[in-house]
């Protein structure tokens, strides 16, 4: 992993992932450009700190605790509902057209394949939060 | 195998830490300790070290009766560890009073196993709901009442904690909410609704605890309201148990 430049503004991001090795790389990476990251493995957890903290993005893997439901997708209805002006992108190593399709209706900014790498990942996250 | 789930980390053994935060009954010459809240927080270093992240995470997961019961006990094993003397306040969900059968069981148990007397017990009750079973609740206030432990009402003014719920329950402790206390000087419609709620405590036999003392501006405020168990950063910040200890041994 290369080192990341700052980006320029301080943007609040949660990241939403139930693989340690994930998450870790994530946080790493982002912490690491200048993010404040906070991260959550599980539904529940993501939600307790939506309702607790503003996000500027939250980046969340489609499937959590290795389950077949995709909790991403309650974790973006979730966002929706409580905070409009969060971006969510989301990021799916199962990525049907229909689930694609599911995640845009419901307001995602952004689908990724996983594995997809870091600096595309955050290439996408500040094209939104410039966009915003 | 796979890491451990936020709920397993907060329920492992040490996995909840118990700050006290004090109470202070103050008079125009006088400030006394009349008790201590229990504040609980979750596995340093996680998420749920945040207070709020903690119960909302509990709440969504649905086991409040859980961390209810593992809060209580490191709350009465912290109390019993400090030379605290005075009431002890614990936080409890009203769904955990309506949902466990055995919580006055359970509370009397773990009283006696960490030495605390009920009597000294005040429990705190947070975040109200609409009941599923209304009859089950009181039943179990009743219970409590009967062993000894005091009851007080959190968050006073916001949420479900309304008139007809401080009516029917008759707390002896109104904890008002920070909302209406912090810079109550310059706020006279908060004051106003303080008046109210001290106004039906008195009718109802109960006391009234102001929670959210950030100045001296709001101590003498509360004081000419006749308010006089007070509760804030301003007096003390929730501290450890060792702290706590050192300051009553003072």
């Amino acid at each position: 992993m290369t080192a990341a430049a700052p980006d320029n503004e301080r943007y609040r991001m949660l990241i939403v992932e139930d693989e340690f090795t994930v998450l870790f790389a994530l946080r790493k990476y982002f912490a690491a450009a200048g993010y404040d990251v906070d991260s959550a493995r599980e539904l529940e957890e993501a939600q307790a700190l939506i309702v607790t903290n503003q996000y500027h993005v939250v980046i969340a893997d489609l499937r959590l605790s290795g389950s077949s439901a995709a909790e991403g997708l309650e974790v973006l209805r979730f966002v929706r509902h409580h905070s409009r002006g969060t971006k969510v992108v989301i990021l799916t190593a199962y990525g049907s057209a229909e689930i694609q399709s599911s995640a845009r209706v419901l307001g995602a900014a952004a689908f990724l394949q996983k594995p997809a790498p870091l600096p595309e990942i955050r290439a996408t996250v500040l094209r939104l939060l410039e966009e915003s | 195998m796979s890491s451990p789930t936020l709920l397993q980390e907060v329920l492992a053994d040490g996995g909840l830490m118990t700050l006290f935060q004090p109470i202070f009954e103050i008079s125009s010459d006088r400030r006394t300790r009349f008790a201590v809240e229990a504040l609980s927080r979750g596995p340093a270093g996680s998420n749920a070290e945040r207070a709020d992240v903690l119960f909302e995470y509990v709440r969504r997961k649905g086991k409040e009766i859980e961390v209810d019961r593992a809060c209580t006990s490191a709350a009465l094993k912290a109390a019993a560890a400090t030379a605290v003397e005075c009431a002890v306040s614990i936080n409890v969900h009203a769904s955990t009073l309506e949902r466990d059968d055995r919580w006055v069981e359970f509370l009397t148990e773990a009283c006696a196993a960490h030495g605390v007397p009920l009597t000294r017990l005040i429990l705190e009750i947070v975040e109200q709901q609409k009941f599923w079973d209304e009859r089950r609740f009181f039943r179990t206030l009743e219970q409590l009442r009967w062993v000894g432990v005091r009851i007080a009402v959190d968050d006073i003014g916001l949420g479900y904690s309304n008139y007809r719920l401080l009516i029917e329950i008759r707390p002896e402790f109104f904890k008002i909410d920070p909302y209406f206390v912090t810079s109550c000087a310059n706020k006279p419609e908060a004051c106003a609704a303080i008046e109210s709620i001290r106004v039906l405590a008195d009718r109802l036999g109960g006391q009234v605890i102001a929670e959210g003392i950030e100045s001296e501006s709001d101590v003498r405020t509360l004081g000419c309201l006749g308010i006089h168990l007070l509760q804030g950063f301003y007096l003390a910040p929730p501290q450890t148990v060792a702290r706590e200890h050192a300051m009553c041994a003072e």
